[in-house]
């Protein structure tokens, strides 16, 4: 039976952990402008960029980004989630399609969309304008909610699709017999269904915090060439300025950061529903 | 039951059938891939270039289509493997640059490349040829700014405050035009810091791509920007309305070249693509459609075109060609200058 996990580890082995460890290799490298990199086996670019306020900056930035994203995510995606869990209905698969449907989009093609929608001349501020509820276009496009709103937008059908799975699963009986029990809907939304739907909220919160960690085309489009995530700055150092050891150490940092808090949220998370 | 004859002949299919996916078959069928941009320059390529001179001579070729710098990238990823997924890169000179000197090209020569002792001396390089060119001016609304600025340095006047727009991607050539308004040069970007601080407490416009500029400058929240006057070229024709000077510092030359890699799978292919890019007939289309000036002698532009497109002779004397070493060392510096100060 283990065998079965060998074509599947292989290819991880092959394709993930391989790269990554070549990465890791030229991160300790330093960085030539001429010779696009010098052997050498040091941490000097972990340094420097921990040290740097400027990466600080970003880390906290995309730190903040991530988590104010999965929130938002979490709170717009339960009632739909709950909804979809709990449709018995014919169309069911429809809806579910229905969900998936702005992930058939590519990000880039959504990010351009939007930029029609949020840009001086687009749609919103021509609405506004028309309905003379403003003098001046409004500034929609290169803010940091122009990429909240973007990237929430992304992540919403991971969210919604993960935990209606677990809410599917969840026998409707059990809020029959909270509310026999005298339980109001907030009290048996609290007490039952969110204990209950804990794995799928934990595991679609885990989902969306990793693709927040790393959006790249929606920061760029709409936030603008002043808002820095972590994915543009390794972008940048990879391509634009080709250096590739300070590229690589800004992956492992994001890499870091994202794995200690994905760790630490889901031991957190266990605990306190464990505790219940 | 399976013969042998009938093993044998299903195996020889499966040889054939693979064979002719192999890289070594591509380069027999006379296939070239072409790492370009997309958009009117790929499109150009191919009705120029690719359909009309390279069709007849049994050469299909094949866009890899993506920005320059991905593509560098990806020069640069494959330099040591043994075959690369290129026969032709297309990349900017200041790119051309950089992955030549990583010894990824194969040098080029008139007997590879026979026209190209058509190419005006100034712009032939060791291992590429130059396929069109333009020169970075100043580009204004004509409706906004009535008294044009002359020069970089007058960019800087307050009565322009929020309304200069500069590129993100272009910033080596924003700090360059910078480093010449304040006193530098090709070979000296030291002024361009300072420069670059004063412009910001101005409230200069920062936009991601070209693209967004262009926005910009339709909807009139900018007037005034650096850009390549091929590029000024296309936006007027767009119905932008807009006009260039010259800037009295003198014009930054911009050379989009092409190079056939050292690990090409068909390097004979690459370079007659190299040389039918320098045909006379495809280098006016591109002046025309796209605003870049020939680079070889024989292509001479007709007076229309060539009034909007090319310099005058005594602003082509002023042109300033890169100094490739010296940016090129200086590439972090410029890149985290422009990051953490400028934009940060």
């Amino acid at each position: 039976m283990a065998l079965l996990v060998l074509p599947a580890c292989l290819l991880v082995l092959g394709l993930l952990v391989g790269p990554m460890m070549l990465m890791f290799r030229i991160s300790l490298n330093q960085f030539s402008p001429t010779q696009l990199m010098i052997e050498e086996f040091s941490f000097g670019n972990y340094v420097q960029a921990a040290a740097d306020p400027y990466y600080q900056e970003i880390i906290v930035t995309t730190l903040g980004m991530a988590l104010l994203c999965t929130a938002l995510t979490l709170v717009i995606a339960f009632p739909a989630a709950y909804w979809v869990g709990r449709l018995q209905s014919r169309w069911k698969s429809l809806v579910v399609i229905a969900t998936l449907f702005p992930l058939l989009v590519g990000n880039v093609v959504r990010s351009a969309g939007w930029m029609a929608l949020f840009d001086r001349d687009g749609l919103i501020n021509a609405f506004l304008r028309w309905a003379h509820l403003i003098g001046e276009p409004l500034t929609l496009m290169y803010t940091p909610k122009a990429v909240v709103f973007g990237v929430v937008a992304v992540v919403l059908p991971y969210m919604i699709l993960t935990i209606a799975a677990v809410i599917e699963s969840i026998p409707r009986d059990l809020e029959d017999a909270a509310a026999n029990l005298g339980a109001s809907g907030l009290q048996t939304f609290w007490r039952v269904i969110l204990p209950l739907s804990a794995p799928g909220v934990a595991a679609g919160s885990i989902l969306v915090f990793v693709l927040c960690m790393n959006t790249y085309a929606t920061a760029v489009l709409l936030g603008g060439p002043r808002f820095k995530m972590m994915a543009p700055a390794i972008f940048d150092q990879f391509v634009r300025g080709n250096n590739w050891p300070m590229g690589a150490t800004l992956a492992f940092m994001l890499l870091a950061v994202t794995m200690s808090f994905t760790v630490f949220g889901s031991i957190a998370f266990a605990r306190r529903y464990r505790l219940r | 039951m399976i013969s042998r004859r009938l093993f044998l002949s299903a195996s020889m299919g499966a040889a054939t059938a693979l064979a002719s996916t192999t890289p070594h078959a591509r380069a027999e069928a006379g296939q070239v891939v072409v790492g370009t941009w997309g958009g009117d320059y790929g499109q150009l390529l191919s009705d120029l270039i690719d359909k009309p001179l390279l069709a007849p001579k049994g050469i299909e070729v094949l866009q890899d289509v993506a920005n320059a710098d991905p593509r560098k990238t990806k020069l640069l990823a494959e330099r040591q493997s043994r075959r690369g997924s290129m026969d032709v890169a297309c990349l900017s000179d200041s790119d051309a640059y950089i992955v030549a000197g990583m010894n990824a090209f194969e040098p080029v020569d008139d007997k590879k490349v026979p026209r190209l002792e058509k190419v005006f001396t100034e712009l032939r390089t060791e291992t590429a040829v130059p396929h069109i060119y333009s020169a970075q001016v100043i580009l204004y609304n004509v409706n906004q700014v009535k008294t044009p600025p002359n020069a970089y340095a007058d960019l800087w006047d307050p009565k322009w405050r929020g309304k200069v727009g500069l590129v993100d991607i272009l910033y080596p050539a924003n700090t360059l035009a910078a480093a010449l308004a304040g006193g530098g040069g090709v070979s000296n970007f030291d002024p361009a810091e300072q420069k670059l601080m004063e412009l910001r407490s101005l409230d200069v416009k920062i936009y991601p791509s070209n693209e967004a500029l262009a926005a910009g400058l339709k909807s009139e929240e900018v007037w005034l920007t650096v850009m390549w006057l091929a590029r000024g070229f296309m936006w007027k024709k767009a119905g932008i309305p807009i006009a260039h000077v010259v800037p009295k510092e003198g014009a930054a030359s911009i050379v989009f070249e092409a190079s056939v890699p050292r690990n090409a799978r068909n390097k004979e292919g690459g370079f007659a693509y190299l040389d039918a890019m320098l045909d006379p007939k495809a280098q006016i289309a591109f002046a025309d459609k796209m605003g870049y000036v020939p680079t070889v002698s024989d292509a001479v532009l007709p007076e229309d075109i060539a009034k909007q497109v090319a310099l005058s002779e005594a602003d082509r004397a002023k042109l300033l060609k890169p100094d490739y070493k010296y940016q090129t060392e200086r590439s972090q510096r410029t890149l985290d200058f422009w990051n953490k100060q400028f934009k940060g």
